[in-house]
């Protein structure tokens, strides 16, 4: 059996993808081809509205059966709200991802890594088994950095700079909507942001900060600015490559597609299948962000899945 | 009790005679001053000033030959050395860390937490959780606020009792409540583990949403509350309100302490296995006997990460004489406030959670927010600013506020009704008279 029969076995135990898969006919998807044609994509509306429908009020795909798990409300305005649960088995999938995020974001055995976010976003508590239970090792465990956390509110920024200023991470995790408070609390301390960090990530969900907004951020405080992707729905995270400027993800991780539209856009919705949720699979996820699949082969991580944005 | 629960409860430790404990305790700080003399230079130049020989440390009283350090010796070193990591840390760089926070009311120091320090202090608050009431197989709604030293001990406690858990998006803050109330009307928790000023931003929710508490809270058979302290009617009418079982009041600080409540609710069990406290008059430095208030101050018997070894906490607190009815040997501890939040009425001294425990006689006042206004000269009378209840007769209210004062703790008082005071939130309950002087103008 193939790893997309696999999932779409595993997704047959949620009341969602039952029902939404009922069509199909046993052997009709047999290759990622037949799969993008033949499964329809699942909406973040979708999500929503199936919930109250589904037996229990968590979630309209949440796998039965399987041992204690982490539950997760995700960062999302829809009523009713959306959660994600994961056991070991998919921490440990989700948190490969992001170790190779914090990789190409060039951290290595040693270095102190920053995140200004809530605890609840992916990027903390997938950062050390501390954080979070049921982890085995966190991606500081992983690579030997050492993490420290500040709440992801924008008055918080005082507290950020302490972080700068005493604890030197090489690279500071930041939520994008935190990122101008910072800038203001940098500029009010004076301080020379490179003197205390070599780049900042910005992060969001579902969204990016755009190429007008990194670049005035960078000419203001100094240092380089990557972009990181969450699309929590999909348990998705794709980092910015410093060299190509591409999102690389994982490719043992997802199946990435666009999903093409009339206009004949240059960049479509992004679709994503994941292939590590186990308790919450995720199959052909409709995200809201759009971008354009590009060829392997930059040399930060050759067989990453590359998306411009 | 099933195999499973079984493997994970609790030793009998909270039953040790009290000498055993002494033994115990002269022990551990024994080996930690060995420690952190030979391996930390924070503690080895401030023994090596006090003169103190750590093998001449021979009894528990000879602890206080050790000087005591704040917050802001803390805050002082980190800005003199320009690093979080200023000598009172044990690094063991082959053991995973992470670095938490403190909350900053006082400014912002960090803690260095290895996975070592994670399982001894988890598996003590362990404990806690288990008096509270949870069990292997439950599921627990816990927040995850990273930073912060609980988020550490409280996944290891879950991971170890095998529990499932819910966790709410965002933080604890009054505009996340209603995320809050979605993950417990959800996920239904058998356990909630909050801070407590978050309860009543989510009762507050509750209120705008026109839900009922105990309709939100129905799966709900016991609550940990942390981050204030609760007085016994407040208690009382949380669980009403809210239809749970019981709630539990914890008590500690990102430092070390860990203090917690049992069934009988009669003040807090001192974590002792983990921390040593001795309650010391603030200016003299001297220990206090028992039942007499003064600053908490702590020595933490881990031997892993940040070290804090009689570090004074400036909190005001008490060590309660007697024992505890549920027959667990811990002594018991109660935590009023932040010394800096202590107000002098005609030469006595006192803290808003005396106001509190006076208004809350009145059940119409139970739980509305209030704040105690310090002059800027000598105040021969409190002065008091309450949110205007929703019914009762205010002179009469008032007049029965006054006499309450008058018993205990024995001040006049003078009271100025507002229509409305924020939400009680982390240490906003003392207002400088200048500050309310500008506010009303």
């Amino acid at each position: 059996m193939n790893r997309i029969q696999i999932l779409l076995q595993r997704a047959a135990k949620a009341p969602l993808y039952r029902k939404k898969f009922a069509h199909l006919k046993p052997g009709t998807v047999r290759d990622l081809r037949s799969f993008s044609a033949k499964v329809p994509p699942t909406r973040l509306e979708e999500l929503a509205a199936e919930t109250p429908k589904s037996a229990g009020p968590l979630s309209p795909r949440l796998c039965a059966g399987r041992g204690p798990r982490a539950i997760f409300q995700l960062e999302y305005d829809t009523q009713p709200a959306l959660y994600v649960a994961l056991d070991r088995a998919d921490l440990r999938g989700y948190v490969e991802v992001l170790k190779h995020c914090w990789s190409l974001a060039g951290l290595r055995k040693g270095d102190r890594v920053a995140i200004f976010d809530y605890g609840t976003s992916p990027l903390s508590y997938l950062a050390a088994s501390s954080f979070t239970p049921y982890l085995d090792r966190g991606a500081a465990d992983l690579l030997g950095c050492l993490p420290v956390c500040n709440d992801g509110v924008a008055n918080m920024s005082p507290r950020a700079v302490e972080i700068l200023r005493y604890v030197r991470p090489r690279v500071f995790f930041i939520r994008h909507d935190c990122l101008h408070a910072l800038a203001v609390e940098i500029e009010r301390q004076a301080l020379r942001l490179a003197d205390y960090t070599q780049a900042l990530v910005a992060a969001e969900n579902e969204s990016l900060l755009s190429d007008a907004e990194r670049s005035s951020f960078e000419k203001r405080l100094g240092v380089p600015i990557y972009r990181l992707l969450r699309i929590d729905a999909a348990m998705f995270l794709a980092m910015e490559c410093p060299r190509c400027r591409m999102l690389h993800t994982r490719r043992d991780s997802y199946f990435v597609e666009t999903l093409p539209e009339e206009d004949d856009a240059a960049e479509s919705p992004l679709v994503v299948t994941n292939w590590f949720a186990g308790n919450s699979p995720t199959v052909r996820y409709l995200s809201q962000v759009r971008g354009s699949l590009k060829p392997s082969g930059c040399p930060r991580g050759p067989k990453d899945l590359r998306i411009a944005v | 009790m099933k195999n499973g629960a079984r493997r994970v409860a609790p030793d009998a430790m909270d039953r040790w005679p009290e000498e055993r404990l002494a033994k115990f305790h002269l022990h551990k700080i024994r080996q930690l001053l060995r420690h952190v003399y030979r391996q930390l230079p924070f503690y080895r130049q401030r023994l090596a000033r006090a003169k103190v020989d750590p093998e001449q440390v021979k009894t528990l009283g000879d602890l206080a030959r050790i000087p005591t350090f704040s917050k802001q010796d803390v805050l002082q070193e980190i800005r003199r050395q320009g690093r979080f990591d200023f000598g009172l840390e044990t690094i063991a760089r082959r053991d995973p860390a992470v670095l938490c926070m403190t909350s900053g009311t006082l400014g912002s120091s960090f803690l260095y937490l290895p996975r070592k320090w994670r399982a001894l202090r988890g598996d003590s608050l362990l404990r806690a959780y288990w008096w509270a009431g949870l069990r292997p197989g439950m599921r627990m709604l816990m927040a995850v606020p990273a930073w912060h030293s609980l988020a550490v001990q409280e996944s290891r406690v879950i991971e170890r009792l095998g529990v499932s858990t819910v966790v709410p998006w965002g933080t604890f803050l009054p505009r996340n409540a209603g995320n809050f109330i979605d993950a417990i009307s959800d996920a239904t928790p058998d356990f909630v583990s909050i801070f407590l000023p978050m309860l009543f931003a989510i009762l507050a929710e509750c209120r705008r949403r026109g839900a009922k508490p105990a309709t939100v809270f129905k799966s709900v058979q016991s609550i940990l509350a942390v981050g204030a302290p609760m007085t016994p009617r407040s208690r009382q009418q949380l669980v009403h309100e809210l239809g749970v079982g019981d709630i539990f009041e914890g008590l500690g600080n990102p430092e070390g302490l860990t203090a917690m409540e049992c069934a009988s609710h009669c003040g807090h069990h001192i974590f002792v296995d983990c921390c040593f406290v001795e309650i010391i008059d603030p200016k003299s430095g001297a220990p206090l006997p028992v039942g007499q208030r003064g600053n908490v101050v702590i020595t933490t018997l881990i031997p892993h990460g940040s070290i804090f070894l009689r570090y004074d906490t400036e909190d005001l607190g008490v060590i309660l004489p007697g024992a505890c009815a549920c027959g667990r040997s811990w002594p018991r501890m109660e935590v009023y406030d932040r010394r800096a939040n202590e107000v002098e009425i005609a030469g006595q001294r006192i803290v808003p959670y005396d106001v509190r425990i006076c208004l809350d006689e009145l059940p119409e006042l139970v739980n509305l927010p209030f704040a105690v206004v310090r002059g800027e000269t000598k105040m021969e009378r409190l002065t008091l600013l309450m949110q205007k209840p929703a019914s009762g007769n205010l002179e009469e209210i008032q007049a029965r506020i006054a006499n309450l004062l008058r018993k205990k703790p024995n001040v006049e008082a003078i009271q100025e009704w507002a229509e409305e005071l924020p939400q009680r939130w982390k240490g906003v309950t003392v207002i400088e008279e200048k500050d309310w002087r500008r506010a009303r103008v």
